[in-house]
């Protein structure tokens, strides 16, 4: 046995491998993308046999991953948890259908939330979707509750739920690996039977299937108040104050208690649905008050009958928002235990300190495009070709930071850049007062979901110009594949590639054009042309591929033509550069005298050579400028 | 607590701050790594996602016994912070008599001087990127500081594990690498063990 390191997610994926999942599918999304990642690193070092897939989206991978389930294999499924809300539509009905091979939904929840439009809570999903919940809390349980959430998705046939959250996908802890590595156990021959009146169950049928489900989670219920997964921690400590506590915040308040030197009982729940109430019951009879820590909402707390004792977020002693950082949970522990009558420390940070450095105003440091981006070159043309007055529907992926330069006005949901374009098109044009809208969305997320509003948009006859983003990579989680690329997940050859433009065309949109935003008069020429589309009388929908591959993605490409720059002494500061273009790059001197170029952050792109009017920034044709890297 | 028998800690709580692309998550994964390879029980909280397209990257790691990913506020016995800016955005995470390592070209100047004295906290500052690119690439100040750092006696990590652990886990420039830490560590020696708290002075 050695211990390695591993992610909280790198541990999921390990304890998929070594329980014989044969077929894992993701999308990748903040904080989950490393769990395929990891399946696949696993995969060849277990010389495991399995197939895992990058696929289009949420909904997509877990229905592949369900019919693997159905033929008898052990299947998982991973995203971030918005990425749920994609794939709502099967898991509420696989939560009747039922499963044949162990099936586990992994959705990484974010509390925070740190890189997410929401904090929603997936265990509440779980909850009305009627689907059980293991909640690790880190990463060495969640790789041990693999095991155990699959042998109880074979037992009940019923889809289960692992649920991490951020701080457990993104921690890492060293973990035991057998050396040498156990043998692959017999893979089963996969074989669906079928059975209509379970995975074709008509209304009827999914009556009886309803009924049958709640029969499930009642017997799942009292198997989960026998189970070691739900355990008290300093049983006899006090009998003034319980905790309740899942997920991370267990050992968050087990770090508190160390600091606020007290000693309370802690009832650790590692499965909150369905909770087992027996259990809960017998805890919190021992107690005058109880406090329940989760994140991010209220699942536990939700379900607990009588709740005249308890405090946690519904009654306010927890915030409803934000995550339950170190100094949270230890100032709502403080509250709860000093009204109890403890003696407890004082909180260990400084205040004047912080105060003090609260008082320098450190600049923050927003996240940005990357110097070289292409996205940075098309937001800056849009924005020139277009004015402020325009209406600029955005959507999710690196290029969601457009909203710097300005160029980014809206960010929903995935695919939503473009019904919002066609929902402003149609309002403003039934109350008149029409303005340009230009929206902008990434390869990957157009393949995801924006397929259906652009269908939806040519027929209804909307006007727009739609910019893809293609950088030919899913840049902000780590430069997974599409669809669009020549490979797989595993790095072997894709069967197809598929053409953004031939999709595009085959929706019916006339006016396509493909252009390279590093060509800045070109692409804004055809910006141009396409607005006139959109404005002429037998125009129409009019569609801007901006092809270019990601800097970070495919550094060579900048490299064959680098272009360094240098900003002659003229340079006034007068920070337009700074303003509507953005480069991390261009630094403006402390005392506000002019621009100079940071050669550690520069490539040699040569695109700020446009983003200043004055010309003060030039090519560097004898080598004193930035250097290309 | 008990001491843990190989790094003479009972639970090192080390804060790692700087900017997206300074390397933070690899270098504490480095001296993770090292504490595992010791036998110590680690966990570790990185940053992922958007943050690291050029915002602060912070890592939180837990040498020890807590399982808790998150180090308090007031809590860290050091802080090793690869930017000015940040390195002062994470001071409060000091505990009272815990040490800053930061680079700065400078020497660094604490605006909040007569607070850190009274809490006994320690900066010591060097030029560890110029010491970087002087050896061939900002890229390797990461290493430079982490040199720096194990010289001091809270941070008694050995030298002999840190270097092997660096050479299974860098992909390319180990000589470079190893070579940032050798620089590193050689200043930290000179200093002293952790008598001067004035700016560090090179050249």
């Amino acid at each position: 046995v050695s211990r390695e390191l591993l992610l909280g997610n790198e541990a999921i994926a390990l304890g998929l491998v070594e329980h014989g999942c044969r077929v894992v599918t993701a999308y990748p999304g903040t904080p989950s993308s490393e769990i395929l990642a990891g399946v696949l690193r696993f995969m060849r070092r277990l010389d495991r046999r399995l197939y895992a897939e990058w696929s289009i989206n949420e909904k997509v991978a877990f229905e592949i991953a369900l019919a693997a389930s159905w033929s008898g294999l052990r299947a998982a499924v991973a995203m971030k948890q918005v990425g749920l809300n994609v794939a709502s539509d099967p898991l509420f009905s696989a939560a009747y259908t039922g499963v044949k091979g162990g099936f586990i939904v992994i959705p990484a929840d974010d509390p925070g939330p740190h890189s997410s439009q929401t904090e929603q809570d997936s265990r509440l999903m779980a909850l009305v979707a009627q689907v059980p919940v293991f909640d690790p809390a880190s990463p060495a349980e969640a790789r041990a509750m693999v095991e155990q959430a699959f042998a109880l998705s074979e037992r009940f046939e019923i889809p289960v739920m692992l649920r991490p959250t951020t701080r457990l996908c993104h921690a890492r802890q060293d973990l035991p690996i057998d050396h040498p590595l156990p043998p692959d156990p017999p893979i089963p021959v996969a074989r669906f039977h079928k059975d209509p009146s379970r995975w074709a169950a008509t209304p009827r049928f999914r009556y009886r299937q309803h009924v049958a489900l709640n029969a499930k989670l009642g017997q799942i219920e009292a198997e989960f108040a026998a189970s070691a997964l739900n355990y008290v921690t300093d049983a006899h400590a006090s009998d003034r104050v319980g905790i309740i506590a899942s997920g991370v915040a267990y050992y968050t308040a087990r770090q508190a208690l160390l600091e606020l030197g007290a000693q309370v009982p802690i009832l650790k729940i590692g499965t909150p649905f369905p909770l087992p109430q027996a259990a809960v019951s017998d805890f919190m009879a021992q107690f005058q008050t109880v406090l329940v820590l989760e994140e991010p909402a209220a699942c536990i707390e939700l379900q607990l009958a009588n709740r005249d004792r308890v405090h946690g977020r519904l009654d306010g002693t927890v915030p409803a928002a934000g995550e339950l950082s170190p100094e949270v949970v230890f100032g709502v522990l403080a509250g709860v235990l000093i009204a109890a009558g403890y003696p407890v420390n004082p909180p260990p940070a400084d205040a004047a300190l912080q105060a003090a450095i609260e008082e320098l105003d450190l600049p923050v440091r927003k996240p940005n495009l990357c110097a070289g981006c292409a996205h940075r070159s098309a937001f800056f043309a849009i924005k020139r070709e277009f004015g402020p007055r325009a209406i600029f529907p955005g959507d999710i992926g690196c290029y969601t930071l457009g909203i710097n330069l300005r160029a980014v006005d809206t960010c929903l949901d995935m695919g939503a850049s473009i019904s919002l374009a066609n929902g402003f098109f149609q309002t403003h044009q039934l109350t008149g007062g029409a303005q340009p809208i230009v929206a902008a969305i990434g390869d990957s997320t157009f393949l995801h979901s924006g397929i259906a509003p652009l269908i939806n948009a040519v027929h209804t006859g909307a006007r727009f110009v739609l910019v893809i983003l293609d950088n030919r990579t899913t840049a902000m989680t780590g430069f997974q594949p599409t669809p669009a690329g020549p490979v797989l997940a595993d790095g072997s050859r894709a069967a197809e590639r598929v053409s953004i433009t031939n999709l595009v065309r085959a929706c019916n949109v006339n006016f396509v054009r493909v252009a390279d935003p590093y060509d800045y008069a070109g692409f804004r020429s055809v910006l141009s042309e396409a607005y006139h589309h959109t404005q002429a009388a037998d125009g129409g929908l009019a569609v801007v591929i901006a092809e270019r591959s990601c800097v970070l993605d495919d550094p060579a490409s900048l490299r064959e033509h680098p272009m360094p720059v240098l900003i002659t002494p003229e340079c006034d500061g007068c920070r337009f550069c700074l303003e509507s273009f953005g480069c991390p790059a261009l630094v403006l001197r402390p005392d506000g005298s002019r621009v100079d170029i940071d050669n550690g952050l520069c490539v040699a792109c040569g695109q700020c050579v446009d983003a200043c009017h004055k010309g003060y920034i030039v090519p560097d044709t004898v080598g004193t400028g930035s250097a290309a890297r | 607590m008990t001491r843990c028998a190989h790094c003479a800690h009972s639970n090192l709580k080390v804060i790692v701050a700087g900017v997206g692309g300074q390397g933070v998550v690899f270098a504490t994964r480095l001296l993770a790594q090292t504490a595992v390879a010791l036998g110590c029980p680690v966990i570790v909280s990185e940053t992922h996602g958007m943050s690291q397209r050029g915002g602060s990257v912070i890592s939180h790691l837990n040498i020890g016994s807590s399982e808790a990913p998150l180090i308090q506020r007031g809590t860290a016995d050091v802080l090793l912070a690869l930017e000015p800016n940040e390195a002062m955005r994470s001071l409060p995470f000091l505990r009272r008599g815990g040490v800053a390592f930061v680079n700065a070209e400078n020497g660094w100047r604490s605006a909040v001087t007569s607070h850190l004295e009274r809490l006994d906290i320690q900066v010591l500052s060097l030029p560890a990127e110029s010491i970087a690119i002087e050896l061939g690439s900002a890229g390797v100040t990461n290493m430079v500081l982490i040199g720096f750092a194990i010289a001091h006696p809270l941070v008694l990590l050995p030298p002999s594990s840190i270097r092997k652990v660096l050479e299974d886990i860098t992909r390319r420039d180990v000589a470079l690498n190893l070579q940032a830490l050798e620089a590193g560590l050689h200043l930290g020696k000179t200093i002293g063990s952790g008598a001067v708290s004035h700016p560090v002075q090179w050249r």
